[in-house]
């Protein structure tokens, strides 16, 4: 018999984290619906643009996945959080750093540094909560290298972002570019693509109940990945187009056998009809098949269109990383008010279903308006049609406020 | 009827909240043994290790023989990895209800 652990985190924690994502998310959209122009004509590099585009990443989706992290990683690696109180200072520390940095990138740049150092502090501080965590596991498996790969890879992103900020106070460092390349790469795809593929490992059986599947390409898929970050992001470096698309075509072929397992594992379940948020993280998945498979032919062909590139990094990071957060979050949230307001209930009183807790409905609906707001968007943009870039960008911060009026929801039943 | 068969009827009540199925029909429990002081053990799985809900669950199972089987004794509940539960432990109605 296994000793059975206490493994729950105190829901404070990841609440913490969710609701400052929340707030970010909001405020990402709408900082990017005032800057609609700067959209349209193809200008990411601008102030406004960090500023919103930095609340999305690190406040919304890095804040929301380390909220998800305090209390998955318990499940998952069935050992509890190394330290909750050193958590709660991680949160203040990231929260205060990441609120600064955002918004000095976008009213003082030169001195977003002092909120950056803030913000890698409290970085560095979950690194380390996840690592002494991570440590005490009794038998590593599949999902532990993948959320190592994660882990690693967050540390090499905010390094890069630290010498960007430093360029931006006090310049003095070359290749500025090369190393905005790295840093994207490394956060979106290494990161966040490292962590959903080793979340889904775990969250797919468990959300399908699927039982026999083999998972065999785990491995070769976690290897393909790394590989293909470490060679794309050396063909930045050596300014080498060819090594950049071996680069892209080792990361489709980690990605793709990644697919072929959660295809498995879903060919195998027994929940035949899945929760309508499940299935918006699993459309995440195709997105994000897609758009490698994209990246890989734009760059076989030589395609260097600077616009082209920038909406496709933006395709990746919504329809692949930010809607797969956006199914997850809605399941997680459920899990957890659930466990807190109803698990010492269970047998004594009627108490809800989890599925009781989500307006299906509504989801739909809101998931629904994302997606044609990100298409819509990228059309406009793409075609340079300022009026539906700004229709479009409306209807997404619509999208977003609905979004979290609906999370927040749970937390009243 | 034994007292194992009442709390095995009992158990029936203790329903999985993210499948909306009882835990016997689920076929979660793999023992249930009531020795002569009317204390009762049971041996159960959850249908993956780690599942969040496991506090919850058993828990349940407890307050529901507690309370609903007369003349108990002392319930202790064997949370087991080993055998890993499979869909073949559940029942046809389980099976049935996972459809829609």
């Amino acid at each position: 018999m296994m000793p059975q652990m206490k493994t729950e985190t105190n829901i404070k924690l990841p609440f913490s984290f969710i609701l400052y994502g929340l707030v970010a998310l909001v405020l990402s959209q709408v900082i990017l619906f005032i800057s609609n122009d700067a959209l349209v004509a193809g200008q990411f590099r601008i102030p406004d643009i960090w500023m919103g585009a930095h609340f999305l990443l690190l406040g919304w989706a890095v804040m929301i996945v380390m909220g998800a992290m305090y209390q998955l990683v318990p499940v998952a690696f069935l050992t509890p959080i190394w330290n909750e109180t050193f958590g709660f200072i991680q949160f203040g520390v990231t929260a205060v750093g990441i609120t600064a940095f955002s918004i000095l990138l976008g009213f003082k740049p030169d001195s977003a540094i002092y909120g950056g150092m803030l913000a890698i502090l409290g970085v560095l501080m979950f690194l380390f909560q996840m690592l002494k965590t991570i440590l005490s596991q009794q038998t590593k498996n599949t999902m532990t290298y993948f959320v190592v790969g994660a882990l690693v890879s967050f540390f090499i992103t905010i390094g890069f972002g630290f010498l960007l900020a430093w360029n931006l106070a006090y310049g003095g460092i070359a290749s500025h570019n090369t190393i905005l390349y790295s840093h994207i790469v490394m956060g979106v795809a290494g990161w966040f693509t490292l962590l959903i593929f080793g979340f889904s490992y775990k969250l797919v059986p468990m959300f399908s109940l699927s039982h026999g599947f083999s998972m065999k390409f785990a491995k070769p898929a976690f290897f393909s990945y790394i590989a293909g970050l470490l060679v794309l992001i050396s063909g930045f470096w050596l300014v080498a187009s060819f090594i950049q698309t071996i680069g892209w075509l080792v990361l489709l072929v980690g990605f793709s056998l990644f697919v072929l397992d959660i295809k498995e594992i879903l060919t195998k379940r027994l929940k035949k009809k899945l929760d309508k948020p499940f299935t918006f993280a699993l459309l995440a998945i195709a997105n994000g098949l897609v758009i490698h498979v994209l990246a890989f032919l734009l760059s076989l062909f030589n395609n260097a269109n600077a616009k082209l590139w920038s909406w496709l990094i933006f395709l990746y990071v919504m329809t692949w990383i930010i809607f797969s957060i956006l199914g997850y979050l809605n399941k997680i949230v459920p899990f957890l008010w659930w466990t807190h307001k109803y698990s010492d209930k269970v047998g004594k009183t009627k108490v809800p279903m989890l599925k009781e807790m989500i307006n299906e409905k509504l989801s739909v609906t809101i998931f629904v308006l994302f997606v044609i707001s990100v298409v819509g968007l990228t059309i406009g943009a793409l075609a340079e049609v300022a009026l539906l870039v700004m229709l479009f960008q409306a209807l997404l911060t619509i999208a977003s406020i609905a979004y979290v009026i609906s999370i927040v929801r749970i937390l009243f039943m | 009827m034994s007292l194992e068969t009442k709390v095995g009827a009992a158990l029936f009540e203790v329903i999985d909240p993210e499948l909306g199925i009882n835990i016997m029909d689920l076929g979660l429990v793999y023992d249930i043994q009531a020795d002569e002081d009317k204390n009762v053990t049971i041996t159960m799985t959850l249908t993956t290790p780690g599942c969040p809900l496991h506090d919850s669950i058993t828990s349940g199972a407890k307050y529901q023989i507690m309370q609903h089987v007369e003349d108990v004794g002392e319930v202790k509940i064997d949370l087991v990895w080993e055998p890993a539960w499979t869909p073949n432990k559940m029942s046809e109605r389980a099976r049935e209800m996972l459809l829609y």
